[in-house]
């Protein structure tokens, strides 16, 4: 609001010119980075969607992300259908099934929702690992190759394949923060902050909790149609809890609650991934000490957001015999008041 | 508002720095990148074929006519797309001249299909043992100085047929395209050659708990005569302690074990229970040749323990590369020339401590098999040749028929079929009717 | 085929009592704290290669279970004290901060053990098989023992929780914890003390696992899984839950592996799905 929308607007078109320049001035290698961020982009998108908007941690949104790129590796190397169709068909399996899981674990809350979409997630994993006569177990589909647009062989191409997948990314954003100022979204965070009041006040709660999870679900498998077509191949890994826990750190890294800090966050995850690779061995402790501190130490950031998002759930089960009640031991309370 | 915009503006700016920055290259030296899983669970096969490489550069002071010699080390994380990644960091941002590696499965398929999209990059597959790298996802760049599930196998279905006498086998692996291919050319040299029947039980890749497969053997045990083992590391020790534990030993004979089932790592956790495993191996540890023990001494040295078959992927691989440098005079620049050399290397008896070898037109080598027993040597385990095929290519007896061989259905859980009939009718249709009478004029195989 | 039968549902049963040392642990913490705490796994993990330590020195089986708990419930005491304590009351926070708790442990646990696969040796009195003659029924010893050791831990939580003072203060914690702090019970012992006893389970659960199957950097989260699907199923919070779903848990997977070896895994989740669609706070859970 102080920023004038002049300037603002300003901002926006000279950072989408930016990144539309990116084929042309930088290395090969940057524009696969940057590629790589935004099919992961999406896929934390949408989990800090649902963080942000309904205040739930889900464990399960690389599955929506693997299922349609497994329907496209399926539909292309199998069955040999052009373009066009594989996608729109992943896309549409994926929200389908969010669809049937959203009834699941829609009435789940809190730590239940975490749960809940963990060991859903492991089922998808345990079908794409064992139906192997469908998605070749273990050793994955290979052979996906990107499609040509407009005469041009994304596949041939990274700077193509850049635009592509920019021009969906773009419109990913712009979809979820526009419906983060809809009513919709008002509503949702009405609901995230006081359920009871909004149901009084006849709102299908509900409803639009569902909403919102499928919405999610249908973010992640975009960023899945990008992942299966750039690496052209995909495999149970990318529907694996490791991918989730990936995909929450991310998010925790960044700042749970907002976009950008999806975004960021993937990227600061992705760009130490290939910085601490040559180093050390010890990644895998040195995400988990970074995740540690994140969460306790960084209040604006990821702790800041949960937090806030965590007090919509507290004050609705304070009464209810949760321990909940001891805010006052709560390092972040102070900090956010 | 205000300080988000700022935020993300510097944002946009430091990117662009990261955009622009880069690419400095030396000039002067030969620069080698390694790829395979470092971190988590499968560190093991990646820092193995590591090692070995570490210690052959060692041999040769880390330098090549007084160029020295550069090593990227990269973690794949035993994630494919990870793989790839650090595949294209190489290429692009270490701009290495050769790559060594992957070591898993899942990873070897995806290293070759990486490769074919990149055919510029010489690649020297380590661990990886699905036959596709070299058949028929074959690309020109990527070379295995290593082995293929089928190959190191053949032979022993041959053997347990033929020599240990067995009839009918059964098979209890991990359910994953690996083991698919161990037990499909089990199945082949075991029918083949006289047996009757394989049964094959799946159970998923993790699996720890075996006991209800175990009681399944129990019931089994009346009409079969063996099992063999089809698992790879942390189930090998779960199914040979349970196999204990339920009393099995007293069922079955021996058991037998897949190509890795017995390797060097495998034998101080399985203790006594795996005397006398018999398995197969184009790599025995207890191999006399002065070059395994020259490996071996030297290895123990560096760093403390016996090295693995995995070991000795990377380590020979190394010396491949040196031999095809050599040749091309260290020119590693001229990627094609480079590439050429690498398929045209032949590694002697003395130079490798598998045994020597040399590529087949897929770059997959033609190498010695070893049926090794696993016996108690100086106070230690190993394994010893009981018998040894020579010349062995990918396609094992079918080499003359590679096209029909390649041509024949993919392998699968059930595929190609267990029982004696159906299974003649399958390669009556794939190989000809010729080579069914052939096997039934010669009895089996000629060796 | 009947013999098939009768060993896969001891398979089953011998199985649910693995499942339920673990679960027993993570479901107490569960009801009182309202922390799903997911260093469980690791835990289990580093609790069974802590034995496997101890065994190789001392040579004595029952030393390596009681250093495996006593090793972890420390842990467990120093996440609590030190970690968990710092977020108190918001519960996602500390489950989160359980996670990477998680992930420190897995990796330490590579760095200390190394990526190899290890294993326990079965002591000498539990090694062999037991021989039922009228149907020709071989069955390992240490199977059974399993079984006993599972039924002692659940007569002994039972007694502890019944009997005790500080299992009754417990047991009215967590039906009316406000109730408890205002009476002016020392409610931070009281999560120190469960946490510690839930630790002490899963390196106990861990030494029997490794010295029944084997233990290998990755097990942590095979297990994670494997025993929030029983508290899912049971209902969480639940004692007698927690039973429940480590017999239908252990039965599935059992009958499964000996009849469908290719889908075990599916069939294991499948019935999560459909109980929880029927009973979202699994069979014996209340609503929160």
């Amino acid at each position: 609001m102080q920023f004038s929308n002049i300037s603002k607007i300003a901002v926006v078109l000279v950072s989408l010119a930016l990144l539309i320049a990116v084929p042309w001035i930088a290395s090969d290698y940057f524009v696969m980075m940057c590629i790589r961020v935004m099919y992961f982009g999406m896929l934390t998108l949408s989990l800090c969607f649902l963080a942000g908007e309904l205040g739930v941690v889900s464990l399960m949104q690389a599955s929506f992300f693997g299922i349609s790129g497994y329907f496209i590796a399926i539909m292309q190397t199998r069955y040999q259908i052009p373009f066009p169709i594989p996608p729109l068909v992943g896309i549409g399996v994926a929200v389908l099934f969010a669809a049937l899981t959203g009834l699941l674990v829609i009435r789940a809350r809190g730590i239940y929702f975490l749960m809940l979409t963990l060991v859903l997630g492991q089922l998808v994993w345990a079908l794409a690992s064992q139906w192997a006569s469908v998605t070749r177990g273990d050793s994955g589909i290979t052979d996906i190759f990107a499609p040509v647009i407009f005469g041009i062989s994304t596949e041939k191409s990274k700077g193509a394949f850049y635009l592509f997948e920019l021009f969906f990314f773009c419109a990913v954003i712009y979809f979820l923060a526009a419906l983060k100022r809809s009513p919709f979204g008002l509503m949702l965070r009405g609901i995230r902050d006081s359920e009871s009041r909004m149901a009084m006040l006849g709102y299908p709660v509900s409803l639009l909790r569902y909403m919102a999870f499928i919405f999610a679900a249908f973010v992640a498998s975009i960023g899945g149609v990008f992942f299966a077509y750039f690496t052209g191949l995909i495999n149970p890994h990318s529907v694996s809890l490791t991918t989730n826990v990936e995909t929450l750190l991310s998010g925790i890294l960044g700042g749970i609650q907002t976009l950008f800090g999806a975004i960021l966050g993937t990227a600061i995850l992705k760009i130490l991934d290939l910085v601490l690779s040559g180093i050390t061995q010890r990644y895998l402790l040195i995400m988990g000490v970074l995740f540690l501190i994140t969460i306790m130490f960084a209040p604006r950031g990821a702790a800041g957001a949960l937090k806030r998002l965590w007090d919509g759930f507290a004050s609705r089960t304070l009464g209810s015999g949760s321990p909940a009640g001891g805010v006052s031991d709560d390092p972040f309370y102070e900090d956010t008041k | 508002m205000k300080r988000k915009s700022w935020i993300i503006a510097i944002t946009v700016i430091l990117f662009f720095i990261g955009a622009i920055a880069g690419n400095a290259m030396a000039l002067d030296e030969i620069r080698i990148g390694t790829i395979g899983p470092t971190t988590g669970w499968a560190t093991i096969f990646g820092q193995g074929c590591l090692d070995g490489i570490k210690l052959a550069l060692g041999e040769y002071n880390n330098e090549f006519n007084g160029i020295p010699i550069k090593v990227f080390s990269e973690d794949t994380k035993a994630d494919v797309e990870v793989m790839r990644t650090k595949l294209d960091s190489l290429k692009n941002r270490d701009k290495v001249h050769l790559i060594i590696g992957p070591s898993l499965g899942h990873e070897g398929m995806a290293a070759v299909d990486w490769g074919a999209r990149n055919p510029e990059v010489p690649m020297l597959i380590g661990y990886s043992a699905p036959e596709d790298i070299t058949m028929r996802k074959a690309t020109n760049s990527v070379i295995r100085p290593g082995w293929t599930g089928a190959q190191v196998i053949f032979n022993f279905g041959q053997y347990s047929a033929k020599d240990l006498g067995y009839k009918k086998v059964i098979i209890v692996g991990q359910d994953y395209s690996y083991p698919w291919d161990q037990a499909a050319g089990f199945i082949r040299g075991f029918l083949e050659n006289g047996g009757e029947k394989v049964e094959r039980i799946w159970h998923p890749v993790e699996a720890v708990d075996f006991s209800s497969i175990m009681a399944k053997l129990i019931a089994m045990s009346k009409e079969y005569d063996a099992v063999l083992n089809n698992s790879g590391g942390a189930q090998v020790v779960a199914f040979f302690k349970q196999w204990k534990q339920f009393g099995l030993d007293k069922v079955y004979p021996q058991i037998l074990g897949q190509a890795n089932v017995p390797i060097v790592s495998m034998l101080s956790e399985l203790g006594d229970s795996a005397m006398g495993v018999y398995s197969s191996l184009h790599y025995y540890d207890g191999n006399p040749s002065g070059a395994n023990k020259k490996f071996r001494e030297s290895f123990k040295k560096k760093y403390g323990t016996y090295p693995d078959v995995i070991a000795v992927q990377g380590y020979d691989a190394v010396h491949v590369a040196f031999k095809a440098m050599k040749a091309i005079n260290g020119q590693v620049d001229d990627s094609k020339k480079f590439i050429a050399a690498l398929r045209q290397v032949k590694m002697s008896a003395d130079e490798s401590p598998r045994g020597p070898f040399y590529f087949d037109k897929f770059a997959n080598p033609v190498q010695n098999i070893y049926i090794k027993k696993v016996v108690k040597k100086e106070g230690r385990l190993m394994n010893e040749a009981v018998k040894t095929y020579t010349e062995v290519s990918q396609f094992g007896p079918y080499a003359d028929m590679a096209d029909k061989y390649m041509a024949a259905p993919a392998t699968t859980r059930d595929y190609p079929p267990g029982d004696k009939a159906s299974y003649f009718m399958e390669i009556e249709k794939h190989f000809g009717k010729d080579y069914v009478e052939k096997l039934k004029k010669n009895n089996g195989w000629v060796d | 085929m009947s013999l098939l039968v009768i060993m896969s549902l001891l398979n089953g049963l011998t199985l649910a009592a693995l499942l339920f040392i673990t679960a027993s642990g993570l479901t107490l913490s569960f009801s009182l704290m309202r922390v799903v705490n997911l260093t469980h796994g690791a835990l289990y993990m580093a609790g069974g290669f802590i034995g496997v330590s101890v065994i190789k020195v001392t040579g004595s089986w029952l030393l390596a279970l009681l250093a495996g708990g006593s090793v972890m419930a420390i842990l467990a005491l120093l996440e609590e004290k030190f970690l968990l304590r710092w977020a108190r009351g918001n519960d996602l926070i500390e489950t989160l901060i359980s996670l990477s708790v998680a992930i420190i442990i897995g990796d330490l646990v590579l760095v200390i053990w190394g990526g190899y696969p290890k294993s326990i040796e079965i002591p000498a009195m539990l090694n062999g098989v037991l021989t039922i003659p009228l149907i020709n029924l071989v069955y390992p010893i240490f199977r059974i023992f399993m079984l006993g050791l599972s039924v002692l831990i659940i007569v002994a939580l039972w007694l502890f929780l019944k009997k005790t003072n500080l299992g009754v203060t417990i047991r009215a914690g967590v039906d009316n914890f406000e109730m408890v702090s205002a009476l002016g019970i020392n409610v931070r012992r009281l999560f120190t003390v469960v946490f510690c006893l839930s630790g002490f389970l899963a390196g106990v659960a861990g030494v029997v696992g490794g010295t029944s199957m084997m233990l290998v950097v990755g097990e942590d989260w095979r297990i994670l899984t494997l025993t929030l699907i029983v508290i899912i199923i049971g209902g969480m919070g639940s004692l007698g839950g927690t039973i429940v779903g480590a017999l239908i848990t252990g039965l599935i997977y059992s009958f499964a592996t000996a009849y469908i070896p290719e889908f075990s895994l599916f069939i294991l989740f499948l019935p999560v799905a459909i109980i929880l669609s029927i009973r979202p706070h699994g069979l014996f859970g209340a609503k929160a």
